[in-house]
């Protein structure tokens, strides 16, 4: 028997009866679909963080006090928020693993414009930091080493700040006021969008001098490195060693690194962990595919059952007219599989269709947010669907195939 | 070949056939025939290769049968047998043309060839013009052409009609049992299950069932005088 044959029968069954087709189908649709929303939700999150991790620069080093990072708290909630001293600074800058190096201090205090106020926080730091950050101007200028030689008083504003304390005024060369301390706007940066969930628009950069004195302190809430090689974990290193050195700490012998007062991380980093997010994310979904198509692929050998039953005389027909049982066994075993497999393509359009809407609403909220698919996924769950239909429909397809052609013939 | 068929429920044995010795020559029409629970039905479903014998030896175009495997005997009746049955069992929601090429899918013929293979079949029952309907869509008597089509489309060397013309009206198992008469004549062996002495009068031979054993066999000569006999009463 042709193959082609089998599959015509096929088609014929499962349009013949298109409102339970859709219905046997449903539970794989659900399943199919789900895991495609959920796989492609991952990987265009996926893509938003790789897009900030991009905005700080593949080389990038970030150096903070206290060793839980940023989110320990970058101010004086910190214990340890006094440990990065300008000294370090410079014996960082010194290292030849190093290229680049800005530090940050955060100027504290009110930010305002007349009676417009913005809850911007400022950060001194040298002129180096445009170039690390890949911080573009849009007009005006930026600040350089003769603002914080001469410890210039001066500020560039981020799009947003700009707009919120200027509106539709020029805001070059106006006066701002920062806590205590005035500031004159030199230049307004080009809008940069967002970068690890932080409004990159809404920023106010100063000369470090300046916020070293306005805020009276010697030590640093931040440190931006940029490494001199591509390997980016043995300038990491180097930075770690020679802070250890100097901090006076002794690692324990497990070699883990929970004495430590500072805390390093480079975007490649970032990117691991992203990676072990992803892992994980792409377990569960799998996970819940899983249980998912079991549970479609129960639904649909129960329906399979159902017909087999309700066309026993057809098959004792059929073997009648010379179809062999191994022709009988095909025809309900593709007719199970084109189930399967069409409700994971419809799955997979339902799947595609709602993300597209997803994508639609938060693109307006995360500018990186872009439509992506997961072709892994698609593949995967689609052929998933098919292999479904093939597990539980053998069972149908057997029972059809074994049956008597007289008893089948004489079924009422 | 003599036959014994038992059915067996759960331990239960219940013979249906007893020492059933039979030949039939190519190009024969045999009528079995017998009243209900005669056994001729199982006899048939046997000489068809739908069913096994429990016991016996049942030799086709001088072939044993006996060590046949389900797929060979699948393939005796896709080459060498078909079916016209009472019921007509034509699927529904198909159409005549479709119905009556099902038997070719489970065949060796080319695809380019079944077209011509299954309109010759349609016109030999008359029914050209309705080969594109729904087999729902005819009447009794042409569902049973369109079944007979189907037993022809595969040229096999013997019909076996059960009861063909049981479920039909006078008038239409005429043009049946006609159209089975010719088939007979250009050179297909019939065998012809029946339990109406007028249906069987249409085969050349005729095998008398009760009780699962055949009591009487007319034949050619036989029942030539036999029917002489009846005329002239």
């Amino acid at each position: 028997m042709l193959f082609r044959d089998t599959v015509n029968i096929a088609i014929r069954a499962v349009t013949a009866n298109r409102s339970r087709a859709l219905l046997t189908m449903l539970g794989i649709i659900i399943a199919v679909g789900a895991v495609i929303l959920m796989a492609s939700i991952g990987k265009s999150m996926e893509g938003v963080i790789l897009d900030q991790v991009s905005i700080l620069g593949p080389r990038t080093i970030a150096i903070w006090p206290g060793n839980k990072g940023p989110e320990g708290g970058s101010g004086t909630m910190n214990p340890d928020y006094d440990k990065l001293t300008v000294n370090d600074v410079d014996a960082i800058e010194k290292l030849p693993t190093i290229a680049g190096i800005s530090p940050v201090i955060f100027v504290t205090g009110k930010v305002s414009y007349g009676s417009e106020t913005s809850d911007t926080r400022a950060g001194g730091s040298t002129p180096d930091i445009y170039e690390i950050q890949n911080i573009e101007l849009q007009e005006g200028r930026l600040h350089d080493e003769n603002d914080e030689k001469d410890v210039r008083a001066v500020a560039v504003l981020g799009t947003d700040t700009a707009l919120d304390l200027f509106g539709n005024q020029n805001p070059l060369g106006k006066r701002i006021d920062i806590g205590e301390q005035k500031f004159t706007v030199i230049g307004v940066l080009k809008p940069a969008g967002s970068a690890f969930f932080q409004n990159m628009d809404e920023r106010i950069l100063v000369p470090f001098s300046v916020a070293k004195i306005t805020m009276q302190r010697s030590y640093v809430d931040m440190i931006a490195a940029v490494s001199a090689t591509d390997d980016l974990e043995y300038a990491a290193e180097d930075v770690s060693y020679l802070l250890r050195k100097r901090h006076k700490i002794t690692l324990p012998d497990d070699g883990g690194t929970d004495n430590d007062d500072f805390l390093v991380r480079t975007a490649a980093q970032a990117q691991d962990i992203l990676g072990a997010v992803s892992l994980g994310l792409t377990f569960f979904i799998t996970m819940i595919a899983g249980i998912s198509l079991v549970v479609g692929g129960i639904g649909i050998m129960n329906i399979m059952l159902v017909a087999v039953t309700e066309r026993t005389r057809e098959i004792g027909l059929r073997k009648a007219l010379g179809a062999k049982q191994k022709d009988i066994l095909r025809q309900f075993l593709v007719e199970a599989v084109m189930l399967t497999f069409l409700g994971g393509l419809f799955g997979l359009l339902i799947g595609i269709g709602i993300n597209l809407l997803i994508v639609g609403i938060a693109h307006k909220f995360l500018t990186a947010y872009i439509f992506k698919l997961n072709t892994f996924a698609i593949v995967l769950s689609v052929v998933m669907a098919a292999v479904t239909g093939l597990a539980f429909g053998i069972y149908p397809a057997r029972k059809a195939a074994s049956l008597n052609p007289i008893e089948a013939l004489r079924y009422e | 070949m003599n036959l014994y068929k038992s059915y067996f429920n759960d331990e239960l044995e219940t013979p249906v056939l007893f020492d059933i010795n039979l030949k039939i020559e190519t190009g024969e029409f045999v009528a079995i025939m017998g009243p209900s629970g005669s056994g001729k039905s199982t006899l048939m479903h046997i000489l068809g290769f739908l069913d096994v014998p429990t016991k016996g030896h049942y030799h086709f175009k001088g072939e044993s049968t006996e060590e046949k495997l389900e797929d060979d005997l699948a393939h005796i009746r896709s080459e060498s047998v078909s079916f016209v049955f009472q019921q007509f069992n034509l699927l529904p929601r198909t159409t005549v043309f479709d119905n009556v090429m099902l038997p070719l899918i489970y065949g060796k013929t080319s695809p380019l060839k079944r077209r011509d293979f299954v309109m010759q079949a349609i016109e030999s029952v008359g029914l050209k013009d309705r080969a594109t309907f729904y087999s729902n869509q005819l009447s009794g008597g042409q569902q049973q052409r369109v079944a007979i089509a189907r037993a022809l489309v595969t040229s096999p060397e013997v019909i076996f009609a059960d009861e063909p013309t049981g479920n039909l009206d006078s008038a239409s198992g005429k043009h049946v049992m006609e159209i089975l008469q010719n088939l007979h004549k250009k050179g297909h062996t019939i065998i012809l299950v029946t339990h109406e002495r007028t249906t069987a009068e249409h085969a050349e031979r005729i095998l008398h069932i009760q009780d699962g054993r055949i009591i009487d066999d007319e034949k050619g000569f036989t029942r030539r005088i036999a029917s002489q006999i009846k005329q002239l009463k």
